[in-house]
């Protein structure tokens, strides 16, 4: 006969494992998705108006149910518990059983589009967990997305004009927003833009791996992200340069428009796009669109605290009768070395030159027509050792004793090459003279603090003598 | 010693009862396991196109309705006697057939069919099927295209 001790470990392991059988076979007759499915049945029959909707609800099997997608190569099983997605009578249903709002589906079948299409989250998944696709344990990286996101799908397959019309405002909103906001000064979209900044295009679709949850709060999703991002930049990431602080209702729509940019696109037949040809934008627009982000309204000039820098004042009249058309062009297509003035010729950034010429004719608006007054004596008698003296006693304050501007100073660098080559050196002497309005610059002149034209000489000399 | 033997002869050991209930315990989960073994041969959906369809509400099929449904493969068909469904396959190589004047016509090797789908002439082995139509919950009319019916089942939804 066997032994009491091998009889016992064989009664305890098969009572286990009988009970986990039980437990499997449970869980395989009686699976989540089938709760939902006989909730909805009953629901049927109770709300049934006639007998025949009654039969037919009492006659309904339950099982599992999936959308086969092949042109979308998806199989969507949203429908097993969301199960009056297209009945009528389900109006006014709970969730899941409630009918889908609107009349999106008139155009967009459940069987010709499904769900996550629209909606993202796990289509496959059988769970409500793991459909949705939130939280830590669903390792999913399109959670479904909340209501006041999901019009950033229709993005797909329509143009924002047909959506502004009809029924995407709120996503054809967060598109004008991005570009008046000027988002694309720093960020390139369709390889257009700046380039300070990440390039955006494919944002929307990125893992959630890819974006420093560690101080986002609430749901740690990509769009959570976005607008928290958009409402604080530095208090997502420490390090971060973007300058923007939007609140509530305007950073959901720029999110919204930040979801729209996927890198997955729709098979042909699902789309619905308009590819008109680009509308021609003023002076005023691509302003908006690509300078606004750090000059404002540029006509006064700003301290950055983040660039650590002043941001000129590119719209002053002031300015402009410094800078002609040429040497605007120069500084746009060139950049500024060693600031956030980056490059914006078109192999950098997109920007082609008639939309480079329509900025410099909205900017130059406001120059004014006549030129400085002349100044009395011929530059080439500055003596640089005298302007030392009075750079260090009178300009370096702002400008920094190297003259570099830069950090913690008011002053712009005179180091640039518009500083040094661009300009004439009778224009830097008139604006030491006469101060430049709409800056910190004072007026130095006589009849303010007291150089005379021979100092202003000299310290013009001392400036551009410093080594290149 | 005696008492033990004695309570052998009238009831079951305690040594007897264990054995049993554990090999018992064995028997039932190694049972258990086989049957949840052969449950893994049976898929509850699969990858591919379902062949039971919603094809819309009754009273987009009025009497004297005949539509070919392209992407299901599938005539759906409205006269008196009810709504009735036929499949497009030809029976012989796999065309897609289309209406004629008396019936249905295959463009690939000239196989006829009557309006019923029944072959006339032709290569075509084997008449055309007919599926189950049933109604869906929300009222909607469901081809079954997984489902034959006899040649003639025409049923009434309203």
């Amino acid at each position: 006969m066997y032994s009491r001790f091998y009889l016992s470990v064989l009664l305890m392991s098969g009572l286990v494992l009988v009970t986990y059988l039980v437990l499997t076979a449970y869980d395989g007759v009686m699976p989540e998705w089938k709760h939902y499915q006989i909730e909805y049945k009953e629901l049927l029959i109770k709300n049934a108006k006639d007998d025949a909707t009654r039969t037919r609800a009492q006659s309904m099997q339950s099982g599992l149910r999936q959308t086969y997608l092949a042109g979308l190569k998806r199989e969507d099983r949203c429908v097993n518990c969301h199960l009056g997605v297209d009945n009528p009578m389900m109006a006014d249903a709970k969730l899941p059983f409630k009918k889908h709002s609107g009349n999106y589906l008139a155009n967009h079948p459940v069987d010709k589009f499904g769900c996550t299409v629209c909606h993202d989250g796990q289509g496959s998944a059988t769970t409500l967990e793991s459909a949705h696709g939130k939280g830590h344990g669903a390792h999913w990286d399109r959670p479904v997305l909340p209501l006041e996101y999901v019009q950033s799908s229709c993005a797909q397959c329509h143009d924002f004009d047909m959506l502004s019309k009809n029924g995407g405002a709120k996503v054809a909103g967060g598109e004008t927003l991005f570009n008046e906001k000027g988002c694309r000064g720093c960020h390139k979209v369709n390889g257009r833009g700046g380039s300070l900044g990440k390039t955006l295009d494919k944002v929307g679709s990125e893992p959630i791996a890819y974006f420093s949850m560690k101080h986002v709060i609430g749901d740690h999703t990509v769009y959570n992200w976005l607008k928290r991002h958009f409402e604080d930049p530095q208090n997502i990431m420490r390090n971060s340069e973007m300058k923007v602080s939007l609140k509530g209702s305007d950073s959901a729509l720029l999110t919204m428009f930040a979801m729209t940019l996927r890198s997955d696109e729709m098979p042909k037949q699902y789309r619905d796009m308009k590819y008109t040809p680009e509308v021609k934008l003023n002076g005023e627009s691509l302003y908006k669109r690509y300078c606004i982000a750090c000059h404002e309204d540029g006509t006064r000039s700003l301290y950055n605290e983040i660039f650590n820098r002043t941001i000129p004042a590119i719209r002053n009249p002031a300015f402009l009768k410094a800078a002609d058309d040429k040497t605007l062009e120069t500084i746009i297509k060139e950049g500024r070395k060693s600031t956030q003035m980056t490059s914006w010729k078109t192999v950098a950034s997109g920007v082609s030159d008639e939309d480079v010429k329509n900025i410099i004719g909205y900017l130059s608006e406001k120059r004014p027509a006549e030129k400085y007054e002349p100044f009395p004596i011929p530059m080439s008698q500055g003596e640089p050792n005298n302007g030392k003296n009075i750079f260090e006693t009178h300009c370096s304050v702002c400008h920094g004793k190297d003259g570099r501007g830069g950090e913690d100073r008011l002053g712009v660098s005179l180091r640039s090459p518009v500083v040094q080559k661009m300009v004439n050196p009778e224009f830097l002497a008139a604006t030491i003279r006469d101060g430049r309005s709409g800056t910190p610059m004072p007026p130095f002149g006589k009849d303010a603090i007291g150089l005379g034209d021979k100092d202003i000489a000299d310290v013009v000399a001392y400036v551009r003598a410093f080594p290149k | 010693m005696t008492s033990e033997h004695q309570e052998k002869e009238t009831v079951l050991s305690r040594r007897d009862f264990l054995a049993t209930s554990a090999f018992l315990t064995a028997t039932v989960a190694g049972f258990g396991i086989i049957a949840g073994f052969f449950r893994f041969f049976k898929s509850d959906v699969r990858y591919e196109e379902p062949s039971v369809f919603k094809i819309g509400k009754p009273e987009n099929f009025p009497v004297g309705t005949a539509r070919k449904l392209d992407d299901k493969k599938v005539f759906v068909f409205s006269d008196d006697g009810g709504f009735y469904a036929i499949s497009c396959v030809c029976t012989h190589l796999g065309c897609i057939v289309h209406t004629s004047d008396n019936g249905f016509t295959c463009p690939c090797h000239g196989s006829k069919y009557n309006t019923a789908g029944k072959v006339i002439s032709g290569p075509a082995p084997r008449s055309l099927p007919w599926f189950e139509i049933t109604q869906d919950v929300d009222g909607s009319l469901v081809v079954n295209a997984g489902s034959e019916v006899p040649s003639g089942t025409k049923v009434k939804y309203s």
